[in-house]
This record gives C-alpha cells, structure tokens and sequence, in this order.
C-alpha cells in the first residue's frame, strides 16, 4: 500500500457507504426510467418518495431511539402547504370559497416555483415540527409512540375538518405536477447525504449517544432534550419536502392519503416498516428496508393487480399489505435490529457473511443502535425504570 | 343550544353513560395488556372487526348462537394472537411491541380486506326488539341501552371479582407490578399472559356484539374509531391500572356524548384535537394518567392512616 492510500483510505472508507447508496438508487432510476416502463416507473416513484420519509424518519428516530408513529403529518403538512401555494389563482377561488382573510389575502395571489414551493412546505413542516417538539422530545419509548400517534390523528382530525383550508375529506385538485423522477431521484440523493452527514456529525453523535444510554450522555453533559430537537425538527423539515413532492405528483390528494390506509398504500405504517425491516440505526438499512419492502410490495402487487401481465389479478386485493405484515413480524422475531443490523455498508475488503440471531433469543431490541456485527447484542432492560426523560 | 327540559337533560344523562360504558369496557381491555406486559394493543380493533364479520356469517342462528361463536372465535384469535406475534417478542420493549401490534393489526385488516371485505357492504340487521326506543316518562330509552350498561357494569364487577379475589387475579396483578419478580414467586409467565389475552378476547367480543348491533354496518376498519376513543380514555384515566382506564373511557365517552349534544358543529368537529392534545399533555406531565395518580393518592393516605397494618404486612 502506498503512502498516499494510506491518507485517502480513511476518508474513502467514511464515504463509501454514502456513495455506495447513491450510486445504488442512480442505477434503480436509471434502470426504471429506460426500462420500467409506466408501471414501474410508477413504483419507482413511490420507492423515492417513501424512501425520504424513511430518511426522515430515520434521522430522529435512528439517531434517537424513539419511535415517531407521526411523521406522516409532517408529509400531509409539507403536501398541503406547498399546494396552497402553487395552485393557479383562478383555481384557489372555486375550490376555497370560505377560507378566512387573513389567509386568503396571501394565499391567493401566491404562485411559487416548483422549488420555491418545495422549500416553503418543508418549512411550514419543520415550523410544525418545532412547535410540537418540547413534548415529543421530553417522551421515550411506548410513551413517545403513544404522542407521536396523537399527534397523527390531531393532524387527521385538522385535515378533515378544517374545510375551508384543507377542503375537508374533499380531494384538493388543480396542484401543478413539478415533481419529475429525475428530480426526485435528485431529492432522493440530497437526503441519503442529509441523513448520513447528520448521523456523522456532533450532533448526530451527541444524539446517538443518548439513545445508547441517556444517563450516560447526561452525565458527560449532553441535553437529551436539545438533540432530540435537533433531530426532529431536521426531520419534520425532510419529511415536508417529501410531502411537498408527493402533492406535485400526484395532482390530487386527500387526507386519507397521509393517515392509516389498510386498504391501500399507507404512509404511516409503511416507512416504519421499512425503517424496522431496514434496520433503524443506520442510513442504510433505511435505504435497503425500503427497497426489500418495496420489491417485495410490488412483486404481491402485480400478483393482486393483473397476475405478471395478465388482465386480471390472481391474488385476492390485500395480499401484498398482508405479506408485508408477515414479512416485518419475520424480521422482528429473527432479526430485530434489521437487515442491516444497524451497521452501514462495509468497506469492500472487510465483508463477512452476515450473522443471524435465532428465534427466543432475540433480545436485541430494533431500537438499540449498534455499529458491527461483531459487537455483543445490547441487553435492554424488560421495563425502563422511568420512561419519561 | 340551551337545555330544554329535565326530560331533556336525563335523556342527555342516560345517552352519555351508554356511550361511556361502551368505551370504558374497550379501555378496561387495553389496560389488562398494557398492565401486564407493557403491550398498547393496536390489533384490538381487529378482535372487534373479526367479532363483527362472525355475527354477520352468524346472523340467521339466532342470537344465542351468533354470541357464543362471537366469543369463542374472538377469543381464540386474540390467544392466536398472543402465540403467534407476542410470545416470540416477550422480552421486547413496549415499544417494539407497540410496533408488533401494529403489524399484526395491518396484516388482519389486510386479511379482513382480502377475505371477508370483499363484495358489496355488509351489516347485520339490528333485531328490531333491541333497538327500538321505548318512552319512559319522555326519555327515549333502547333495549340495546340498557343491555349495554347491563353488560358493562357486570363485566366491571366480574373482572374486579376475579382480579381481587381469584388466583389468577393476584397472578395477573403480581405481573403488572413487577413481572420479573412475579416470575421469580412462581407465576407462570406463559399462563398469565394466555390468560390476559384470553380475557382481552372475551371483553372484545362483548364489544363486537355490542357495536355491531348499534351500528350493523361491517368493514375490515370499523374496529378503528371506537379503539381510538377509548385509547385516548384509556391514557387519560391511566392505562397502567385497570380502574383508572375503564374510568377514564368512561369519563370520555361521556364528555364526547355531551359536547356533541352541547357545542356547535365547527366546535364539535376539532374537539378531538383537544383530546388528543390533552394526551400529549398527559403524557408529558402526569404519565400514570390523571385518575391513576388519585386513587395512588387515596393508598397512601390509608396507608398513614394505618401504619400498623402496614407494617404488620411488611413484616
């Protein structure tokens, strides 16, 4: 090995996983978009937008080790937001015929850019994000859920019924499509670095730590309170963009879209899927959840849909949200910290074959981090002393 | 809208606690497991939906006969539940069981969806005698009522009965105090679980039967709405006890009925945000829930009431 190798390869090594991911989801768009078709290109396109949430989720509750059930409603608020704001003004007067004044005098006349329209509803959704921080940040464990899944259903019930701005259960229409593959697959990367820049950085070290023990970081004077913040606010901001793109896709949306949709294809159980499945603790195992998830989804998918090319589907409707069910109970009882065991990609050189924990001895918990896989498995105690911090 | 007459306010009066008792006996179900193993059980609104869809393949068998399947095919679904999805996860932490449960209630639906929910709508006709409201003195009071409060208030006394008095019920409360050193005395961990979960199914086939025949619509998704309510109850009474929760969903269903009958619509509609904000508050400020920490309160005010008693039973 050479001198000069000897200074670059640490540097590579740091980013490698990054640009392995990158280059990964280049290949995937690439692929999709010369040889997908519509059809796939359509579940390429989900993959990428749920693929941000998933980030975003990951930034704070990877880093954190505190669940959010709630991060679909900083995706409906990005979603809405940046809609209201780029609708055609002659389109706004029809469809908010009761909206308020003081909204409606700036409202109306507004007609961002695409971009514009993504920033400001990833801003609204980080703004949304930092008033319901001081809560959210001071709960851990069943408790945090508890919150982040009222906070969910306080977003839906706001949705649904605050009619004069959100339309109520009505879908929301004339939303200019400015959302392209190619720029989400360009969101899709700026977020992949996002999301490792922040786990590498003080910040998401400090975070981290306190997932690790918070005792622990307490005493070495970290605020539990302030990096959680951090994290989430970070979070609520990368969701909104996803939120925002979503809304410049498809055209139309509804509240129903960002809420519990057994039925259909669902943001709130979804990415938490794919997180879990993934593994929490790392930018790739919430890269690799959401592909797993969404390969094995559309595969059940066309299976339901038209059975491979077929006219008609030869599952019954609901095989692939049931298969999706199994296959996250699967990897919780055998492998509870993910698929990638909350380590990120190694270097080339340093592969191994990866270990699997059996079935009745899984205490490792999905929440706990964990940077290889040689390092003992985390015991977690049966009931925190104190859940609340 | 101003109350009209004493009429009026009794009818108020008897509708409110119909509705509370229906979400207290959800909520008394949620806390069992949440008490005994940490477990917020997001799949019990797929007991519910099950229940509901046994009554409609059941519906032409009488009402004896669709009950007892009722509670035969819940409760083995939710000991199911527990053998398949919660027992390889005993050691988790709630919150992962928080996810499982969320799992399992996404792959029921799904089921429900590909199996049962397919085809036009369906519902199970309400028996005409049981939901036909009869005048008393101006109050205008259902069969399916008084069933409900009936069925609510025995359920309550029973599950207190066997929770005070029985072997399993010292069992299951051993376990929610401190289930590993409940293990360590000789509490069967496997038995007492089972045994949660199988009272957990009973009391959701109670609820199925009683919710379906106030509704009669059936959907994989019904079992969603009254689940939240009563989770919201449930958290605000305190889910670690089992009083504590009946009595906060009862307490909510209540105010629910009230403010619906009360305030105007566009209040009416967002008064849930308050709700749910109110758990959040409670979360952050008061995490054993607000009924919980009073009846804490009145323990250890009989406790110094009675040193002697207490030491002799520490002794």
């Amino acid at each position: 090995m050479s001198d000069r190798w000897r200074r670059i390869e640490p540097v590579a090594r740091r980013l490698w996983a990054p640009f392995a991911l990158c280059s990964l989801l280049v290949v995937t768009w690439w692929l999709l978009d010369d040889f997908g078709g519509e059809i796939y290109q359509a579940y390429g396109i989900r993959m990428f937008l749920n693929l941000m949430i998933v980030l975003a989720l990951q930034i704070f509750s990877g880093n954190s080790g505190v669940l959010s059930f709630g991060h679909a409603t900083f995706v409906a608020m990005g979603a809405y937001f940046s809609a209201l704001l780029t609708i055609p003004p002659a389109d706004k007067t029809f469809q908010f015929l009761t909206m308020p004044h003081w909204l409606r005098s700036w409202i109306f006349p507004a007609h961002l850019s695409a971009l514009e329209a993504i920033l400001a509803g990833a801003g609204f959704a980080m703004a949304i994000a930092a008033l319901l921080a001081p809560p959210v940040v001071r709960l851990a464990g069943v408790q945090a859920g508890i919150a982040t899944l009222a906070i969910l259903v306080m977003d839906n019930v706001f949705n649904t019924q605050t009619t004069s701005i959100t339309r109520g259960t009505s879908t929301l229409i004339a939303v200019p499509q400015t959302t392209t593959f190619v720029s989400l697959l360009v969101w899709a990367l700026i977020f992949v670095g996002v999301a490792y820049m922040f786990k590498q950085s003080r910040f998401g070290l400090r975070l981290r730590a306190t997932r690790e023990n918070v005792r622990a970081a307490r005493s070495v004077g970290v605020s539990v309170a302030k990096e959680r913040a951090i994290a989430w606010i970070l979070s609520g901001f990368v969701a909104g963009a996803a939120g925002a793109l979503y809304g410049h896709w498809f055209v139309t949306f509804s509240p129903g879209d960002f809420y519990f949709n057994t039925n259909g294809i669902d943001l709130v159980i979804l990415p938490i899927a794919m997180l879990v499945i993934g593994g929490m603790g790392s930018v790739t195992g919430a890269v690799v959840g959401c592909y797993v998830v969404t390969v094995v989804y559309t595969f059940f998918n066309r299976w339901e849909v038209d059975g491979f090319g077929g006219t008609v589907g030869t599952a019954p409707s609901g095989t692939a949200n049931l298969v999706l069910a199994v296959t996250f109970l699967v990897v919780l009882f055998l492998r509870p910290r993910g698929l990638a065991g909350g380590a990120e990609l190694t270097w080339p050189t340093d592969w191994r074959l990866p270990r699997f924990h059996l079935p009745g001895r899984a205490r490792v918990s999905p929440l706990a981090g964990g940077a290889s896989g040689a390092e003992p498995p985390v015991e977690v105690p049966e009931r925190p002393a104190s859940s609340v911090e | 809208m101003l109350l009209a007459s004493a009429s009026n306010v009794i009818q108020y009066i008897t509708d409110s606690i119909y509705y509370g008792s229906f979400f207290a006996l959800i909520s008394l179900s949620l806390s069992l497991l949440f008490g005994v193993m940490g477990l917020m059980n997001f799949a019990y609104g797929e007991l519910i939906m099950a229940g509901a869809y046994v009554m409609f393949y059941t519906r032409s068998w009488g009402w004896l006969a669709m009950i007892v399947m009722v509670v035969l095919i819940v409760t083995v679904l939710s000991l199911l539940m527990e053998l398949v999805a919660f027992r390889p996860l005993r050691r988790a932490e709630p919150v992962v069981l928080l996810i499982t449960s969320f799992a399992v209630s996404y792959g029921l639906e799904a089921l429900g969806w590909m199996t049962v929910g397919t085809g036009p709508q369906k519902g199970v006709e309400p028996y005409p005698w049981l939901t036909k409201q009869s005048d008393v003195a101006g109050v205008l009071i259902s069969k399916l009522e008084i069933v409900t409060w009936i069925v609510t208030v025995v359920l309550l006394v029973a599950m207190t009965l066997l929770i005070k008095r029985t072997s399993l019920g010292i069992q299951l409360r051993a376990s929610t105090e401190d289930f590993r050193m409940a293990q360590l005395v000789g509490v069967r961990a496997n038995w007492v679980i089972s045994a949660a979960f199988g009272l957990t199914g009973l009391l959701a086939s109670a609820v199925a039967v009683l919710y379906t025949f106030r509704s009669g619509a059936v959907a994989p998704d019904i079992g969603q709405g009254p689940l939240l309510v009563a989770f919201v109850g449930g958290v605000i009474g305190g889910l670690g006890s089992l009083a504590g929760a009946a009595l906060g969903g009862f307490v909510l269903g209540v105010v629910l009925n009230v403010l619906q009958a009360t305030l105007p619509l566009s209040i009416n509609n967002h008064f849930q945000l308050f709700a749910f904000a109110a758990v959040i508050a409670i979360l952050v400020f008061q995490p054993e829930g607000l009924i919980a920490v009073r009846t804490g309160f009145v323990r250890t005010w009989w406790r110094r009431l009675r040193p002697a008693a207490v030491q002799g039973a520490s002794a």
